[in-house]
């Protein structure tokens, strides 16, 4: 057996259909967490709130955000997977079939830059990236749909030869600049080396890591603590009206590259949209989240 | 101790007055909705030529919310309703702001310094809605009382409607201009040399063992 245009269809449109509804389990428990350590009323209630919307959104099957966002994959293949797909063109038929079918329907975000309209379908959508994974008979499909209130805020400086300060500051730096902005508490992802493309890559895939995980890189692992700690003494809080917690975490991933350093920053919001699951060569889809 | 009111819209001036920065508010009553640059364009556009737009705004809580809308037999309906980024419209909403004396705005993310000033002239409030909140703050719709410039996408439409118990709201720019974003910002930015600090001392910590 192998994976067809219909199981990649399939998988496409379900994958974005249930990170409409569902904020994820860890997202859920580090919201808790925050919730049970605030000191301020306003934060606290609000991160009350937060878990309320989540929990109805699966009870009642609502979205959570009206702001459905753009549609982005990310398609990791393994090298022992079987396929016989045209993978790009199905992940498209799978959203196209989505907007036709989604109940309730969803609004229109699929931006043309240039025009400004808007539309379900555009250049290059659904954003689409693809990686290889080893000796895995699978194809693993990420789905984060990526909204406004958190997108604009992702930045990104190229440095030569940086220190760990210089760097640090910099991520302190947006982090300030997104201020109440992005539906705190989010999670950051942040990329450091590579080159301009890759680091922005790797900012982008350290916010879909689950909350708790580390970095297995030491330095990195005391940065993201140190990070999250920062960004939370400012103290914006839960929808940016003051409180203990801006960030549920902080992520940070590396690569080798050249002298100059490129250091790119983005953010999902509390809702913290993305699913997964991995769909084997005979046709069996494993949920992963 | 942050409190918790309930009030009827439209809001007289005095309970707009006596809300405090983080105290939380629900709101019965009517309410305006919108996302749509192009739309807050067409009021501003409305302002200009004299005109009324076609949803009254005099006193009224107009609200950063996208919708969707939909045409059906007895008129429109709104399926789910959440608050978008209020700061887009920064540059427009002073002069909506002043000239219909709005009482509350709403959305999420605030609104800039001129904004605030605008606020306080009038003795309005903006209030901070829950983002991500779309199944509770649906949830408060009672009616839809009319849907203007339709030829807008659903979330750029102009939506009049009533409401019970939506919120609770966060006060985040009081009526005499207080601003919490301002505040927060300014106290952020004063930290900043002190969290750099803490960076250090953790780095050269994290350096040693």
């Amino acid at each position: 057996m192998t994976i067809s245009d219909a199981d990649i269809s399939r998988l496409a449109r379900d994958l974005y259909s249930w990170s409409l509804r569902k904020v994820p389990d860890d997202t859920k428990a580090a919201l808790e967490r925050a919730r049970d350590l605030e000191t301020s009323d306003t934060a606290r209630r609000t991160l009350n709130m937060m878990l309320a919307s989540a929990r109805a959104a699966e009870e009642q099957d609502r979205f959570v955000c009206s702001d459905s966002g753009v549609p982005v994959y990310f398609v990791r293949i393994g090298t022992r997977a079987r396929w016989d797909s045209n993978i790009k063109s199905a992940i498209r038929e799978g959203f196209e079939t989505l907007v036709e079918t989604i109940d309730p329907p969803i609004l229109k975000h699929v931006t043309n830059p240039l025009t400004l309209e808007r539309g379900y379908a555009g250049k290059d959508m659904p954003i689409v990236t693809f990686d290889l994974v080893e000796d895995a008979d699978y194809i693993d499909i990420t789905c984060s749909p990526k909204a406004l209130g958190s997108g604009r805020w992702a930045a990104m400086e190229l440095f030569t030869f940086p220190t760990l300060e210089t760097i640090e500051s910099y991520i302190l730096d947006v982090a300030i600049k997104a201020g109440s902005q992005h539906c705190p508490p989010v999670v950051m992802g942040v990329g450091i080396g590579g080159t301009f493309d890759y680091c922005a890559k790797m900012a982008k895939e350290a916010t879909l890591r689950p909350i708790g995980s580390t970095s297995d890189e030491p330095i990195l692992a005391a940065m993201e603590e140190r990070l999250r700690d920062a960004v939370n003494a400012t103290g914006f809080g839960p929808m940016g009206t003051g409180g203990d917690t801006t960030v549920l975490a902080v992520h940070v991933n590396y690569a080798a590259g050249h002298g100059f350093t490129p250091v790119a920053v983005c953010f999902n919001c509390w809702i913290n949209r993305r699913t997964r699951a991995r769909i084997y060569s005979d046709g069996t889809v494993e949920r992963v989240e | 101790m942050a409190e918790l009111h309930h009030h009827t819209l439209p809001l007289c001036p005095e309970a707009a007055a006596s809300l405090q920065l983080g105290d939380m508010v629900t709101l019965d009553g009517p309410i305006v909705v919108t996302a749509g640059i192009p739309t807050h364009q067409r009021i501003l556009d409305c302002i200009r030529d004299g005109h009324n737009p076609p949803i009254g705004l005099d006193n009224a809580a107009f609200f950063h919310l996208g919708s969707y809308s939909k045409a059906g037999d007895d008129g429109f309906d709104v399926l789910y309703m959440n608050p978008t980024t209020s700061t887009r419209f920064n540059a427009m909403m002073p002069e909506i702001i002043r000239h219909f004396r709005l009482r509350c705005v709403g959305g999420k993310g605030g609104l800039d310094a001129d904004c605030a000033k605008a606020l306080g002239e009038v003795g309005g409030v903006y209030l901070s809605f829950l983002g991500g909140g779309a199944p509770l703050i649906s949830g408060a719709i009672r009616r839809i009382r009319q849907v203007a410039w339709d030829d807008l996408i659903a979330h750029y439409r102009l939506v009049a409607m009533e409401v019970e118990r939506l919120g609770p709201l966060t006060v985040a720019i009081d009526a005499r201009g207080n601003s919490l974003y301002d505040s927060l910002a300014e106290r952020a930015a004063a930290r900043r040399a002190e969290i750099l600090a803490k960076l250090a001392s953790a780095r050269e910590k994290a350096a040693g063992s």
